[in-house]
């Protein structure tokens, strides 16, 4: 719903793998994940919550637990968006925000350098 | 493309991460003089048990220092949690011996944060951290003079008693 509102124009894609994509807004100054069927809006300080709590997951744990499903709920407080997620989609996820994390640290050091010869 | 990142935090995710490591490294010093004061006025060594009281005093301000300047800069810092403080010491001479291996880990680790600063061209933070590297010249002086005082006045008789006695008169000075 909230992917019908947004001119994709505007967003400059910072990262993608083939299970999702991380869009940037300049104009909004925010974040937007597109992954497991969800285009969710985050702020900096959310994307990063949920790049912890992803990381946080024990993969292996979950996958040699025989009591339960491969499945685990990823949220945070103060998040709007829930996603259930199986160890295979945590990967992916995984593996789409620290992409996205290195492209912010590629992106500061081009800003930092060009920055400090313009200024 | 906007660095977002940037405009909301000074410092990196990395810097950021090393000082909090940072500040729970203060509070766990902090909480391990006020163990070492604890173990001294047990066991009579008052004026000791003073100085190291002073000491986890001074640790949690530097603690409190960084805290703010993570804040300060946009970060997130993490009030620590602190576990596995050592309350039980062989003697007199182990409870100082352990304080200056604590000040010489808490230095490796301001080394190790500067070193992080200078490769990332953070002198905002390198600039901060310069008051504690000072700061940590006066910390192991007084924890290695502590310790010296067992050799120049050693243990037999009244030699604890004496050392005691001494432990708050050390300072140090520059000049």
């Amino acid at each position: 719903m909230e992917k019908a509102c947004i001119d994709i124009n505007e967003l400059i894609n910072v990262f993608s793998n083939n299970e999702g994509a991380v869009y940037q807004s300049d104009k909004l100054n925010c974040f937007y994940v597109d992954f497991g069927g969800k285009f969710a809006r985050y702020n900096c300080l959310s994307l990063q919550k949920l790049k912890k709590v992803v990381e946080e997951i024990d993969i292996e744990a979950l996958l040699l637990n025989t009591q339960r499903a491969d499945f685990e709920l990823v949220t945070f407080n103060g998040c709007e968006h829930i996603y259930l997620l199986s160890a295979l989609e945590i990967i992916s996820l995984k593996d789409l925000l620290q992409g996205t994390f290195t492209m912010f640290k590629l992106n500061h050091m081009v800003n930092d350098c060009l920055f400090r010869l313009v200024y | 493309m906007k660095d977002l990142m940037r405009i909301k935090c000074l410092i990196s995710q990395d810097i950021e991460t090393l000082l909090n490591q940072q500040i729970k490294k203060e509070a766990h010093s902090s909480s391990l003089y006020l163990s070492m004061a604890s173990w001294c006025n047990q066991n009579g060594y008052d004026f000791s048990a003073d100085y190291f009281t002073k000491q986890s005093e001074e640790e949690r301000a530097h603690q409190l220092k960084l805290f703010k300047y993570v804040l300060d800069m946009g970060g997130n810092a993490i009030s620590p949690e602190v576990t596995g403080i050592k309350s039980d010491f062989a003697g007199f001479r182990e409870v100082f011996e352990d304080a200056l291996e604590a000040e010489i880990a808490i230095t490796q680790s301001f080394k190790n944060l500067a070193s992080r600063c200078l490769k990332e061209q953070d002198f905002v933070t390198m600039e901060f951290l310069n008051w504690f590297l000072k700061e940590q010249r006066e910390e192991e002086y007084k924890a290695r003079r502590a310790l010296e005082l067992f050799e120049v006045i050693g243990e037999e008789g009244t030699g604890r008693w004496e050392i005691d006695k001494h432990v708050n008169d050390i300072s140090y000075s520059e000049d």
